[in-house]
């Protein structure tokens, strides 16, 4: 059994928000118990996978563990009876592509997944330059100092999403709100309304949530009536074994498309620039051949965020992993931070390097539910350092950088920066 | 010189195998054709075996 102090760090959202404790108490896992049982107080027991082997090794099976049987994020015994008391004994808030396991799974993955191939991808390349230079040059108006996340980071992935998806610009700063009370919902600065407790932060969630359904409806009959080139009109139109989708898998795929289509990129970003501000060295290393540089960068920007924390899987018999005997029934947790730090997979792994070769970073997940938004995350990321760093000749952190406080998806909520821009 | 190389593509996650440029992080010398990849091969992206790949063209 992991010691508690260790337990309660893993599901901290202040400690995901100072990441030390957390890449601490990782650190001591791989090390003394890297699969071992957690009961953190009020939450049911859970095993924490800690090893990058063994988060692939149960990723890749996906009849052995389901996403779909518990919630897919650690939730205290309070909020999953809540939720299961409003949703008629689901444990989901939502029913997206991440709740899903086959055969629905496979059906709903393949309706949008053309869309987000690289070779369609690709086509999107000429736009999405157009998108990224206006940010650059915003960030050259802004005349040496900006707070590269919420000026640059949040808003970038955010609009080419929302394109891609079909949302006019205008609505993209309520979108933006309502991504960041979904993932904030622990932290002060993000959630609706500074839950008191667990009750009210739920009650906000849902108030969340349902603020998107009411958007996405309208969207589904506007698209129904006038089927654009976007991937809305797929999911309006579409159909699983000839059927429409059904309402909560319908508004689930546009939450999905319209939350993790950008934050976790955005995260991405304002990592690395703050890792770059930070080491001078690598930005000059990274400048000197970009090119060569640019995908390993990528990787390791990716690597370094890691800003999906955890996943949860569910066994659905007795099982054997890493010699343990996992029972049928039992939860688990993915971390992928953790994997991301594997000592046995990784040379230094505490060490941001743009160079870095081999990288077999798990940020992106494994098997069936793998990202299905790494191709565009990846592109997006590269076109944006095309435009921003032949340009860029000074940086430094103009003051203290503040990550969001959450235990699922956390990043960087604020980078202030000092610069000096062509 | 070879010509004709084909590139083979992961249905689960969207990963690509260029046979001109094999995969030699994964031992796979460049111009090795998706034939002689090895029936065990799994993807590096996603785990799915290779019987889970199709040509594309691109
Ligand atoms: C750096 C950026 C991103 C990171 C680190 C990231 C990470 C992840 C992770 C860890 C998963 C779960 C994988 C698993 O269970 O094995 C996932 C799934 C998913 N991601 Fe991303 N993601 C990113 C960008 C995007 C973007 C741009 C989109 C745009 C559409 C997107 C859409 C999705 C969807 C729809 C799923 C669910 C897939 C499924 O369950 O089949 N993601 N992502
Ligand atoms: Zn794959």
């Amino acid at each position: 059994m992991i010691p508690q102090q260790i337990a309660h760090t893993i599901v901290d959202p202040k400690a995901y928000a100072a990441e030390k404790p957390v890449d601490d108490a990782f650190t001591w896992l791989r090390r003394e118990m890297p699969l071992a049982v957690a009961q953190p107080d009020g939450f049911d027991p859970f095993w924490v996978v800690t090893r990058h082997r063994d988060i692939l090794e149960v990723e890749r099976q996906n009849e052995l563990f389901h996403n779909g049987d518990r919630s897919t994020v650690v939730t205290s015994k309070t909020a999953d009876e809540k939720v299961r008391s409003m949703m008629g004994g689901s444990p989901h808030l939502v029913r997206s592509l991440v709740q899903m396991d086959n055969p629905d799974h496979g059906y709903y993955r393949r309706l949008t997944q053309p869309y987000f191939l690289p070779q369609n991808i690709r086509k999107l390349e000429p736009r999405i330059r157009e998108i990224a230079k206006s940010f650059v040059n915003r960030m050259a108006e802004k005349g040496g100092r900006c707070d590269f996340a919420r000026d640059i980071a949040f808003l970038y992935p955010l609009h080419v999403i929302m394109e891609i998806l079909g949302v006019p610009e205008v609505d993209e700063p309520m979108m933006l709100r309502l991504t960041q009370e979904l993932f904030g919902s622990a932290d002060a600065e993000m959630s609706r309304s500074a839950p008191a407790d667990e009750n009210e932060g739920l009650a906000a969630l849902m108030a969340t949530i349902a603020d998107f359904v009411a958007y996405f409806n309208k969207m589904t009959e506007d698209r129904r009536a006038h089927p654009r080139d976007d991937v809305a009109s797929v999911i309006a139109n579409g159909t699983v074994n000839g059927q429409p989708l059904g309402q909560l898998e319908a508004m689930s795929y546009y939450i999905i498309v319209a939350t993790a289509g950008h934050d976790t990129t955005s995260n991405t970003t304002a990592g690395a620039l703050w890792a770059l501000a930070e080491n001078p060295g690598q930005l000059a290393l990274l400048k000197k051949d970009m090119p060569a540089c640019m995908p390993l960068f990528i990787e390791e920007s990716i690597r370094w965020v890691t800003p999906v924390k955890h996943f949860m899987r569910t066994a659905t018999a007795d099982a054997t992993l890493a010699g343990h005997k996992i029972a049928k029934g039992d939860w688990l947790m993915l971390s992928y931070p953790s994997g991301n730090r594997d000592e046995d997979v990784f040379d230094d792994p505490f060490a941001f390097k743009v160079d870095r070769t081999p990288n077999r970073q798990v940020a992106f997940g494994y098997g069936a539910h793998v990202c299905l938004g790494q191709h565009l995350a990846r592109m997006e990321m590269r076109i944006l350092w095309e435009e921003l760093l032949p340009r860029l000749h000074e940086l430094e952190l103009a003051g203290e950088p503040r990550r969001m406080e959450a235990a699922f998806v956390c990043g960087p909520k604020s980078v202030p920066v000092r610069y000096r821009m062509q | 010189m070879a010509t004709g190389f084909k590139t083979w593509q992961c249905e689960n996650c969207g990963f690509l195998y260029e046979e001109e440029f094999g995969l030699p992080a994964e031992g796979i010398a460049p111009g090795t054709r998706w034939e002689d990849v090895a029936d065990d091969f799994i993807c590096p992206n996603c785990g799915f075996a290779k019987s889970q790949f199709s040509m594309i063209e691109v």
